[in-house]
């Protein structure tokens, strides 16, 4: 009744980096806390994901074969406590993403199991989890226990642990579960891409990226050509896109895209909502303007800025005529 | 004529013949000046032309009106020359005595006689013209009901009927008006109707609004003749297919007033358009359909009591760095309570001008309090948005605090607006005190020696009349027997006194971002004191208006002309004051020993602390507190201090023979500094003794059992909403002395979004269906009624909130488990949730609730079909925008994202309304234990990396940016 279960999350083929980031949580807790480190699959084709997560320190790589990829929250948790009673996990980990939102909690509270989520560090004292997360618009955070609890879920927060980069020598075992009290509760009908468009966030190297801050939709075209003339891409925070103000394209963060390949970020009236942080606190270089000292943006900034932003814009529009 | 009294004789009638021949030729004079200045002058205020709303042409009935125009003035035009006509052949031919007497008539006869007319002709002309004449003239005044001469009658009847105050005192709505504001023409009164007969299209409104010169889609004169046009049409009837608001006046009309009350000051007829406005737009905020901004600034100061959305707790910070103590009216009389207002309490720059003010009243020997975190807005700018029952529950806030206070004299402000609001509206919600402006107070202080003038300042200055000052209570001459009495030289804009014009921050625009592109009011009115060349300061005297113009100044381009300046800072100046002066010393030296107490207060709480979390270490979970409390500096407590020394190490080490050591150590050092603690937080025997969860021993979770909880019969679906009252954090708080949760008052307190788009996406489910009901149901203590009312007030039908102080901390599963107990006996058939929580941010209770509840489950949905029936259409946003659709049976649990919908807008009268609905308190003590899921073991503030900050003015920050960009781009 030990060991870590992580339950990999994949999407069009790859498997995804919050998968390989829990690897490296679970590697580095299993000194205090104890293995093995087991990855399960659950995928139509799970044999073609599984070297992608033989990472350093994986112990045991479990493949499940699933009728289909489509995600079903309910298969997810049935197979989980499938997996989970042969394998007898102390901890089983999802991302905090949103899949694992659609099933990390379900599971917890099929189980009985200790139970947290946006997790942002964790450790072992004395072989119980101890978990941090913030509250409070992550101006604080909390660190919590799970007493009686033998078993914890926990769901952790995306681009927050570093991925293991060396190969690892996990043995791999199949397993063959039936899933089939859990199937039938959803039923799939379709995707919808989103609009097309000639934004790539994900493959941009300069982007300047505009939030709540610019006050209305007139000021949308005021910041988009600016970015035009610095040679930037043009980004956003998600109230933007919620607003309707920019598409989805345009959207930086977790539901919107990552910027991996970013060089330079600008971030104008964006405070730093942790999803839009996501997508963005890795660039080595970012300036954030916003008006508010405390704004989170500061905290991952490699310059701040706390001057009025029209002001500011105003001065860059005319450094870049 | 025997029979009768002729008055029309003697010397009396030749005076007559004279005035009128005068009064006549005045007419005709003004006439022929109206028809060149109309034909030639090209006034922007005599064109119809809407320019300012990219007109290019004139509307057909704006044709009419200039052709109705001149058929007026030319047809009064011929009724004069004809009736010069006739008075001359009538002397041609009567050749009387007293000719004379009608001299424009007899130079006319002599003219027309010199030209060769003979008697007979003129006597035959005189036989035409009178008909003429006579049937001109009385077809005219015939007519006078049919065009636009009726404002000749409708005028009188306007100004006879105008209120003495329209603007400082706006009309309060009906106590049982189902709606609110004017939304039709029903809603009009016939005195409203009289208003927009009498207008003569003069103009002089058009040409003074702030808001039509600074080019943003109102004119006061157009406002005002398509309500005419409406009414003419419509004959105070409701048009069918034609909305008031929306339709004949557009809503941005509405907004872009800045209820400055220039145009009605300026009207000839007293017609009265800001208070119709006002009214026009609480129907719009009754509909939620205003500016996002304004309609966060509205929620803001109904979550919050201010604009900035800060914590009460700091309204009064700014007399923090004051070198006196400034005297809480809530606990001691003064003869002066200062009413501050939210920009003098929270915005930065003004904050230097209230301390200021503090330093020139400390300095005057004046006996001032204020009222602290007990004072909110006072409501002026709110009721001018018109979110009017918001504006009551402030007043009645304010007035409540007020007369609750220790005794106080008089009261003074720094701010225009509160001042305009206590002075004229307040009254109508109890007792209040004499209000004076601080510019009078001044004045006074000044003339009478208590402040004295040590150095004039010799300054050459202009004035701003701030208009809820100026206009609507007439203090003109205050701030500027001030400016003189400090020796500066005063010289007036052009537009000054009740002719100012506004800064654009009135009428709640301040919370509305100026469209961009348009040149800001304020930006017009530093212009204008920049004309007048050689200007030292822009004096202000209301915080709205320092905010305003310093912004201008920069954006205008003028910081190098002049610099903007509050009247105070100027009289500080003047009198020399220091910001320390001797007399103050002993209320300093009674600082100083406060705050010595306090500190060794705070220091003997943190010792005391560390006791309690000692004694709390003996429960099972918190253990480690102890080791996280903060170490005490003063040994205060000696007892108690030594007890902690010795219960903390014994908390914090782990035994190595349990499992679990950390949290089953129940210390016996523990025990006996609990017996010298003098208060014990939490009994050590409370908490349940749980079983261990593990894999041979599964807890599924179950539902709270609230077994006297019943649901009403169902009548159509029903959709029970999560929702949660969230917490926020201002830049300054403090943890609660067990280190695990921040307190309390250091919280401002919201619906949560998400579930807001949640409760809206149930709303609309309801609406389409036809029939069923929304449950809101959240877990919270008392307050969280606030966003149930929230809730009920947008439309949700019932609401239930479960409480238990143990839920305080709880985890998301338990909190999930108190809400399935009442979904059990709610039987649904739909349960909607936020995605998360806007301060624990958890994204978990819906998943949580749907398991417990073994109901079928969707997260981060961003569409949703539903039309009752079993099948329940949703699409869920996967990371990068993709969408992945599919069906759920219901019931289901279903997380909504934001964004989904923008959740309508409840007005404080609807939140009122609310409380009529059913609200069922469930009290969750025993059923369940907020601490049987996650045990929160300390709360911190994480350590952060900061940004190094730029430091400059913008351009020199532009420039670092922009080399910084070259350089990464060009390397």
């Amino acid at each position: 009744m030990s060991g870590i279960l992580i339950i990999a999350e994949h999407i069009n083929g790859a498997v995804r980096d919050i998968t390989k980031e829990s690897i490296g949580a679970a590697v580095s807790l299993k000194g205090s806390y104890g293995g093995p480190v087991t990855v399960a699959i659950l995928s139509s084709d799970p044999d073609a994901l599984a070297a992608s997560v033989n990472l350093e320190g994986v112990d045991e790589i479990v493949t499940v074969k699933m009728a289909g990829d489509h995600f079903d929250p309910h298969i997810y948790e049935e197979a989980t406590i499938k997996i989970g009673e042969q394998m007898k996990p102390g901890l089983i980990v999802f991302g905090h993403t949103v899949n694992g939102m659609a099933c990390a909690a379900a599971v917890a509270a099929r189980l009985g199991a200790g139970f947290a989520s946006d997790v942002l560090a964790l450790k072992a004292e004395g072989g119980e989890i101890v978990a941090t997360r913030g509250a409070y618009g992550n101006k604080v955070n909390l660190e919590v226990v799970f007493p009686k609890r033998e078993i914890v879920v926990l769901a952790l927060r995306g681009a927050t642990y570093p991925m293991p980069t060396n190969p690892g020598s996990a043995s791999v075992r199949a397993l063959d579960l039936d899933v089939a009290a859990a199937a039938g509760s959803m039923q799939h009908t379709g995707y919808i891409e989103a609009p097309p468009s000639n934004i790539d966030i994900s493959k941009a190297e300069y982007i300047l990226s505009v939030g709540r801050g610019i006050q209305e939709k007139e000021n949308i075209p005021r910041f988009e050509q600016l970015a035009d003339k610095m040679g930037f891409t043009f980004g956003c925070s998600r109230p933007i896109v919620d607003a309707g103000w920019l598409p989805k394209a345009h959207q930086v963060g977790q539901s919107g895209k990552v910027a991996s390949t970013c060089k330079v970020y600008i971030a104008l009236g964006i405070s730093g909502a942790v999803q839009h942080l996501y997508g963005m606190k890795h660039i080595d270089t970012i300036i954030a303007v916003n008006t508010d000292p405390e704004a989170p943006i500061f905290n991952v900034a490699t310059y701040g800025v706390n001057v009025d932003l029209f002001e500011l814009t105003k001065e860059l529009e005319s450094q870049f005529s | 004529m025997s029979w009768g009294i002729t008055f029309v004789k003697g010397w009396f009638y030749l005076i007559m013949s004279l005035m009128l021949d005068l009064g006549h030729l005045a007419l005709i004079s003004g006439l022929i000046y109206m028809m060149v200045r109309r034909a030639s002058f090209h006034l922007p205020k005599l064109n119809y032309l809407r320019s300012y709303r990219g007109e290019k042409e004139l509307r057909p009935v704006a044709s009419n009106w200039r052709i109705e125009d001149w058929i007026f003035m030319s047809v009064l035009l011929v009724i004069e020359f004809t009736g010069f006509l006739q008075e001359a052949c009538g002397l041609i031919v009567d050749q009387p005595a007293w000719a004379i007497w009608s001299p424009i008539g007899l130079a006319i006869a002599n003219t027309l006689t010199a030209a060769g007319m003979s008697v007979d002709t003129a006597a035959s002309i005189r036989g035409m013209n009178w008909w003429m004449h006579g049937v001109l003239a009385l077809a005219f005044t015939a007519a006078i009901p049919w065009y636009k001469a009726k404002h000749i009658i409708s005028a009188v009847g306007s100004l006879l009927f105008r209120d003495k105050k329209p603007l400082a005192l706006l009309p309060s709505e009906p106590k049982d008006a189902e709606k609110a504001g004017i939304s039709s023409i029903e809603d009009f009164t016939w005195k409203d109707m009289l208003h927009l007969d009498a207008c003569t299209k003069c103009g002089r409104c058009h040409e003074a609004c702030p808001a039509r010169t600074a080019g943003y889609p109102l004119s006061p004169r157009d406002f005002i003749l398509d309500l005419r046009v409406y009414n003419d049409e419509a004959q105070g009837c409701t048009i069918p297919g034609i909305d008031l608001v929306g339709g004949v006046i557009a809503p941005e009309t509405l907004w872009a007033c800045r209820t400055c009350g220039a145009c009605q000051e300026i009207c000839p007829v007293g017609i009265e358009h800001p208070a119709l406005i006002v009214r026009m737009r609480r129907h719009l905020v009754e509909q939620g359909k205003m500016d996002p901004l304004l309609r966060n600034t509205i929620t803001t100061i109904g979550d919050t009591g201010n604009s900035f959305g800060e914590n009460s707790r700091k309204r009064s910070q700014w007399t923090k760095a004051l070198e006196f103590r400034v005297k809480d009216i809530r606990e001691e009389p003064a003869d002066t309570l200062w009413f501050v207002g939210d920009y003098a309490s929270f915005d930065p720059r003004n904050q230097k001008v209230s301390q200021t003010v503090a330093r020139l009243l400390k300095a005057a020997r004046e006996d001032f309090a204020l009222l602290h975190e007990g004072e909110k807005t006072a409501g002026n700018d709110v009721r001018r948005v018109g979110e009017e029952g918001l504006y009551e529950e402030l007043a009645e806030h304010n007035v409540e605090q007020m007369m609750g206070a220790k005794p106080f004299k008089q009261i003074i402000t720094t701010d225009p607006h509160s001042y305009n609001t206590i002075k004229n509206e307040y009254p109508a919600f109890g007792e209040i005190a004499p209000i004076s402006h601080y510019s009078s107070v001044l004045a006074d202080l000044l003339s009478s020696g208590r402040l004295k003038v040590k150095k004039p300042l010799n300054k050459r200055v202009t004035f701003h009349d701030p208009c809820h000052l100026g206009r609507m209570n007439g203090g003109y001459d205050a701030p500027r027997k001030v400016l003189e009495l400090i020796g500066c030289e005063m010289v007036e804009m052009p537009r000054n006194r009740d002719n100012s014009f506004c800064c654009g921050a009135g009428g709640g625009r301040i919370w509305i971002p100026d469209t961009p592109g348009t040149e800001k009011p304020s930006e017009n009115r530093v212009h204008e004191a920049a004309r007048l060349g050689g200007i030292d300061v822009f004096v202000t005297c209301c915080p709205k208006d320092l905010v305003m113009f310093e912004d201008a100044r920069k954006t205008g381009g003028h910081e190098k002309d002049f610099v903007v300046q509050d009247l105070a800072e100027l009289v500080a100046e003047a009198i020399e004051l220091k910001s320390l002066r001797l007399e103050d010393l002993p209320p300093l030296a009674d600082r100083i020993v406060k705050a010595v107490a306090n500190q060794i207060s705070e220091a003997v709480a943190s010792r005391l602390d560390t006791v309690l979390a000692a004694r709390l270490a003996s429960m099972p979970a918190v253990s480690a507190i102890a080791a996280a409390a903060p170490q005490a500096v003063i040994a205060a407590a000696p007892a108690a201090a030594a007890a902690a020394a010795a219960a903390a190490p014994a908390a914090s080490t782990p035994s190595t023979a349990s499992p679990a050591p950390a949290l089953e150590v129940a210390p016996p050092a523990s025990a006996p500094a609990s017996e010298s603690a003098s208060a014990q937080p939490v009994a050590s025997g409370d908490l349940p003794t749980l079983n261990p969860v593990s894999w041979s021993a599964l807890k599924p979770v179950q539902p709270a059992n609230f077994a006297g909880y019943t649901a009403p019969p169902k009548d159509g679906p029903r959709i029970l909403v999560t929702v949660k009252h969230v917490a926020k954090l201002g830049d300054e708080y403090g943890f609660t002395p067990d280190g695990r949760d921040v307190r309390r008052e250091f919280m401002e307190f919201s619906l949560n979004e998400w579930d807001d788009a949640a409760l809206e996406e149930a709303l609309r489910c309801v609406e389409r269906i036809g029939k069923g009901e929304v449950v809101a149901v959240t877990v919270g203590d008392p307050e969280a009624d606030t966003s149930l009312l929230k809730a009920l007030a947008k439309g949700a039908h019932r609401a239930v909130r479960i409480w238990d102080p143990s839920l305080a901390n709880a985890d998301p599963i338990t909190i999930a488990r108190a809400i399935a107990g009442i979904a059990r006996a709610e039987d649904p058939d739909l349960i909607m949730s936020g995605v998360q929580s806007g301060d624990q941010a958890h994204g978990a209770t819906g998943t949580a609730l749907a398991r417990i509840l073994g109901l079928p489950h969707a997260a981060v949905v961003v569409g949703l079909d539903w039309d009752g029936s079993s099948k329940l259409a949703l699409a869920r946003e996967l990371e990068g925008g993709l969408r992945h659709t599919f069906e759920l049976k219901s019931p289901a649990v279903v997380c909504i994202q934001t964004g989904i919908n923008t959740p309508r807008f409840a007005t404080m009268k609807m939140v009122k309304q609310a409380k009529q609905k059913p609200l069922v308190a469930v009290d969750a003590a025993g059923v369940i234990d907020g601490s049987s899921g996650y045990v929160v073991r300390r709360m911190y503030t994480p350590e952060q990396t900061k940004a190094e900050m730029l430091k400059g003015t913008p351009p020199e920050i532009a420039k670092f940016i922009a080399d910084l960009v070259r350089d990464k781009k060009g390397g």
